[in-house]
């Protein structure tokens, strides 16, 4: 067909012309080749429509208009820009680095604290605070953990003077919580907490997120569902989890959360002890000795509560292999983590 | 807890494959950690939790393994055969304190051989962790393993008077324990005595005095039940934890306290050969009263948020050992002499659920009444000044609340720190964090510090977070931001040092964001801040903040190898988290006008403006800085400020020469005012 020489005359040109770049004179080169008037390429395009059968001409004239149209915008363009190149106009190299002063980064904690509050927060919970300096009351006495009480060693504790203690979980918030606020309560609440440990795995600061629903009709099935949803959201809709009864003095029944290794799929590796699962959070319905303790009738309501650590999470979530990290102000470290509350 | 998996087996009838055992114990919540080979048999780690004292042995978790469903819990063993001679001429019991020990049961065995256990014993315990010592000290421990209860052999002959007083320890009182440390004993410690002295720290550890020898011949066997809270506070006092006061300090088992001594007894005379003299020594042989628990089928479902089969239900409360009987919909279950945590209906919901699957309850989010959530307490605030802090440039870091006490004191001696005295730990890790920071800027300053001593050029850190105060007998928490900016700033090809300038303007900016337009700053004198390079910064006529450059001893103290441009700010006092309003937009051209003036470089630029704000018509729109220079035409001590004013009507166009008039007017009037000079 004639139509297709014209097609094959558009691509010859334009890749001309693209070699010619900004040379004023290899421009014009393509100019004559193309658009000259005695010996153009367009000329003998024109002279071949004369040829063409009479059913064949208005496809090809249209066609040849097209083209000469946009040979002549093109070269006008290309020459345009060789003119203003050979003014002397300098040339930027723009691969050279920008100047710019680097964008602050927020730290991997707060990233997936943050991360972790719209979940909630989108399911309609609040974020609650509460003081990090907290008396016996909160911290254990009002969780069902009495003095004395085995689980008071598994959360070495710092105190101060005055019968004053750091707080060893984000639980006391929960009570604070129920004493001031009456049901429905739906709250997470985030925050430092402190244990007298130190090695790889443990920081005598550290972070937890705890959460906190008390209502009438509160099952153990929205529990999971709550739980699966937040796993889902945070990590990926295709980890499975498994929920495995467990004990914490101030839920019952207590379960202890697993999802499938994010590493190995549930393949076993050195990450999940070869189990293929990983501990992810403790939960548990809320003891009604700990509802008796903040005034709210247990027969009324029943409550589901959760805790999760927010370092695990980020050590997890970003493959940092060593908790002390997050705290040393490494800026290697930090400004991995660019600034928003993306993923 | 190291178990065997022979072991468990032997107590369960009809058990299923190990894997399926250890699949379904994990599932009931007794997470089996780890699996592996011991000889032809399996070593098993099991996670049991703290409240389940009663399943840290074989039997008992072989009760679970039945209650998961996985054959039956096997009959106890056999009686023991006693000889003729009767116990309670031979010995004497007595409990003094029996708060402290609600129970204690002791049986005697006469004419053993101490000697090597069997291979067999020796390997079972070996496998469980526990070193074999003798065949009379390892039957009491095979016991232990057995069915969970802490035994203790005393060598008869050794027990003054062949007497057993179960006392308060006296004032004064000493004992070395089997581990050969003398201990001296609180009168608030529970101890086993013998008609003289104290011969065992109870619950806890025996003494060396009463241990089994090789020239033993008449053994005492102690099994008891003591108080949890006494044998944790002597456990916790003298820094000693045993597998007796482990199981102690979580609840004993006052029935199987009787049980265990007549094993243990049959085990010495089958091990080590001797006679067990007829009858127990029983300080407390009545019945026991009996607990029940009732719950609403219903309200189980209710509860879990699904229908639990009622068969179901009844079997695991049968095989647990709690008689469940049933009227209508109320099921009473009779509490097991071994089950120290069921108290309440939700407890039994627990037995109930775990053993029906965690994993089969259906998961289903809530219908809730919808509440709108929302940030609370000083969230939106700190929030805020994280987010104001990323965009200003910092990387966010996170550092310790706690640092050394020197640490604290100097990065502390600011005006913002006088709001009250350091809290101290009284159990501090180490010497390193021993006290709750007053100011941020021990932790950022550290961390920019090592990031500098790391070879960094460049360091712009910040933190969010609390600082800490005693003051009229309470504590309080105020959220603070910090900033420090070390090394270079400017772009690629600008780079210099950083100075106050940088920090003040990165600063601002922060301040801008939180809310603060109008702070003030003055020149400041503290500690913590170099002489001459450090300000306060006031808002409403407060003390909000402080920046400048790190005090050298301070820098010194941190190892900083070049200077810090350090600031605080205390939020609650900089940040508004009001609303923004919009400002209409000018309609009338503005007219600008540079003006250079000749100055000495005592006249504060604050007062230079305010000078200028003072003569110039009330439409002088902006004044900002163009240019600073000292050098070539300015005398020592002066310097030529170029500034730029704007002037804009609100209402009008103004004309150049009204501009003009002002602007002349306005130079004559600083002339004579401040004395500067425009050549």
């Amino acid at each position: 067909m004639a139509t297709d020489r014209l097609g094959e005359a558009r691509a010859r040109f334009l890749a001309d012309l693209a070699e010619a770049g900004s040379s004023p004179e290899r421009v014009e080169q393509v100019r004559v080749r193309y658009a000259g008037r005695r010996s153009g390429l367009l000329r003998d395009l024109e002279d071949a429509l004369k040829a063409l059968p009479r059913d064949e001409k208005p496809a090809y004239g249209k066609a040849l208009n097209e083209l000469k149209r946009l040979i002549e915008e093109r070269l006008a363009q290309a020459q345009e820009a060789a003119e203003a190149a050979s003014r002397g106009a300098e040339r930027v190299d723009v691969t050279l680095p920008g100047r710019w002063t680097a964008l602050g980064t927020l730290h991997p904690v707060t990233r997936v604290r943050r991360e972790i509050e719209e979940i909630f927060l989108r399911m309609g919970y609040s974020v609650a605070d509460g003081p990090e300096v907290e008396d016996d009351w909160h911290n254990f006495e009002a969780l069902n953990i009495p003095p004395d009480h085995p689980a008071r060693d598994t959360q070495d504790t710092f105190y101060l003077a005055g019968g004053l203690l750091l707080r060893t979980h984000t639980s006391p918030v929960q009570i604070r919580t129920m004493e001031t606020v009456k049901p429905p309560i739906r709250v997470v609440m985030p925050g430092r907490v402190y244990r007298r440990d130190s090695d790889l795995r443990h920081s005598p600061m550290f972070h937890q997120i705890e959460g906190l629903v008390v209502d009438e009709g509160v099952t153990f099935g929205h529990l999971k569902a709550t739980l699966e949803a937040f796993v889902h959201v945070l990590f990926d809709p295709s980890l499975k989890v498994r929920f495995r009864p467990s004990y914490f003095p101030f839920t019952e029944p207590s379960a202890e959360m697993d999802v499938t290794c994010i590493i190995c799929r549930g393949a076993g590796c050195a990450l999940c002890s070869q189990s293929g699962w990983i501990e992810i959070l403790g939960a548990g319905m809320v003891d009604p000795r700990v509802f008796r303790a903040c005034g709210i009738d247990a027969e009324r309501y029943t409550g589901f509560a959760f805790g999760c650590g927010l370092d695990r999470v980020a050590l997890l979530k970003y493959g940092i292999p060593d908790l002390r990290l997050l705290f040393s102000g490494d800026e290697r470290l930090l400004r991995q983590f660019r600034a928003g509350g993306g993923r | 807890m190291r178990l065997l998996l022979s072991w468990l087996v032997e107590h369960l009838d009809g058990a299923p494959s190990a894997d399926v055992l250890a699949e379904r114990l994990t599932a009931a919540g007794f997470n089996v950690e780890v699996r592996e080979p011991s000889g032809d048999d399996e070593a098993w780690d099991v996670d049991i939790t703290t409240n389940r004292p009663d399943a840290m042995n074989h039997r008992g978790l072989a009760r679970e393994a039945a209650a998961a469903g996985c054959g039956t819990l096997a009959p106890p063993a056999a009686a023991v055969s006693e000889g003729a001679a009767v116990a309670s001429a031979l010995a004497r019991v007595t409990v003094e304190d029996a708060a402290g020990c609600p129970r204690y049961c002791a049986r005697l065995i006469r004419g053993v051989t101490v000697g090597p256990s069997p291979a067999w014993l020796a390997a079972r315990l070996e496998a469980c962790g526990i070193r074999p010592i003798n065949n009379v000290v390892d039957a009491t421990n095979y016991v232990l393993l057995d069915v969970g209860q802490p035994l203790h052999a005393f060598d008869l002959a050794r027990l003054a008077g062949a007497e057993i007083v179960v006392r308060a320890a006296r004032a004064g009182e000493a004992l070395t324990t089997l581990d050969g440390v003398r201990r001296a004993l609180e009168p608030s410690d529970l101890v086993i005595a013998d008609r003289e002295k104290a011969v065992a720290l109870a619950g806890v550890m025996g003494g060396a005095e009463s241990e089994i020898a090789p020239a033993t011949r008449d053994v005492l066997l102690e099994s008891a039940c003591f108080d949890p809270t006494r044998v944790r506070r002597t456990a916790r006092r003298l820094g000693l934890s045993t597998e007796a006061s482990f199981r102690f300090e979580r609840g004993s088992d006052a029935e199987m306290a009787r049980a265990a001594a007549d094993m243990a007894a049959a085990l010495i005379a089958r091990l080590a050969g001797g006679e067990v003299a007829s009858g127990v020594l029983d300080s407390a042989p009545g019945p026991r009263r009996e607990r029940t628990i009732a719950f609403a089928l219903g309200r189980l479902d209710r509860f879990a948020g699904c229908s639990i089969p009622r068969d179901l239900t009844l079997r695991v409360l049968e095989t647990l050992g709690m008689a469940p009987s049933v009227a209508g919909d109320t099921v009473t279950c009779t509490v097991p002499s071994w089950r120290v945590d069921l108290e309440l209906a939700e407890d039994v919901y627990e037995e109930v659920l775990r053993h029906f699957g965690y994993d089969r309850i259906p998961a289903v989010l809530p219908e809730v009444r919808a509440i709108p959530g929302a940030r609370q307490g000083s969230w939106p605030l700190t929030e805020r000044a994280r987010d104001v802090l990323a965009s200003a440039g910092l990387a966010e870091a996170v550092t310790y609340s706690f640092t050394s006490v020197e640490a604290e004191a100097a990065a502390a001696a600011s005006p913002l720190a006088v709001r009250g005295a350091a809290i101290e730990l009284t159990n501090p890790l180490s010497a390193r964090l021993a006290v709750m920071r007053r100011s941020l800027l021990a932790g950022v300053v550290e961390a920019a510090a090592g990031n500098l001593r790391r070879g960094a050029e460049r360091v712009a850190l910040g933190e969010v977070g609390r600082a800490y105060f005693a003051r009229d007998g309470r504590h309080w928490e105020e959220e603070r931001l910090a900033v420090v900016l070390g090394g270079a700033v400017g772009p690629w090809d600008a780079v210099r040092a950083s100075d106050f300038l940088d920090l003040k303007g990165l600063v601002e900016g922060i301040l801008d964001g939180l809310g603060t337009s109008d702070a003030q700053w003055r020149p400041a004198t503290c500690a913590v801040l170099a002489p001459g390079q450090g300000a306060e910064i006031l808002a409403a006529g407060e003390v909000i903040g402080i920046a400048g450059r790190l005090a050298e001893g301070v820098e010194a103290l941190f190892e900083s190898p070049s200077p810090l441009w350090v600031a605080e700010v205390d939020l609650a006092s900089a940040g508004d988290v009001g609303h923004v309003s919009f400002t209409p937009l000018p309609r009338f051209p503005a007219v600008p006008s540079d003006l250079t003036i000749r100055h000495g470089l005592d006249l504060e630029y604050r007062r230079l403006v305010g000078a200028i704000r003072a003569a110039a018509p009330d439409w002088l729109e902006s004044v900002a800085p163009v240019v600073r220079y000292r050098g070539e035409g300015v005398g020592p001590g002066e310097v030529k400020t170029t500034l730029r004013l704007v002037y804009r009507h609100p209402d009008r166009s103004l004309t150049q020469d009204e501009v003009n008039a002002a602007h002349f007017a306005l130079m004559d009037r600083l002339a004579s005012d401040l004395g500067v000079t425009y050549t």
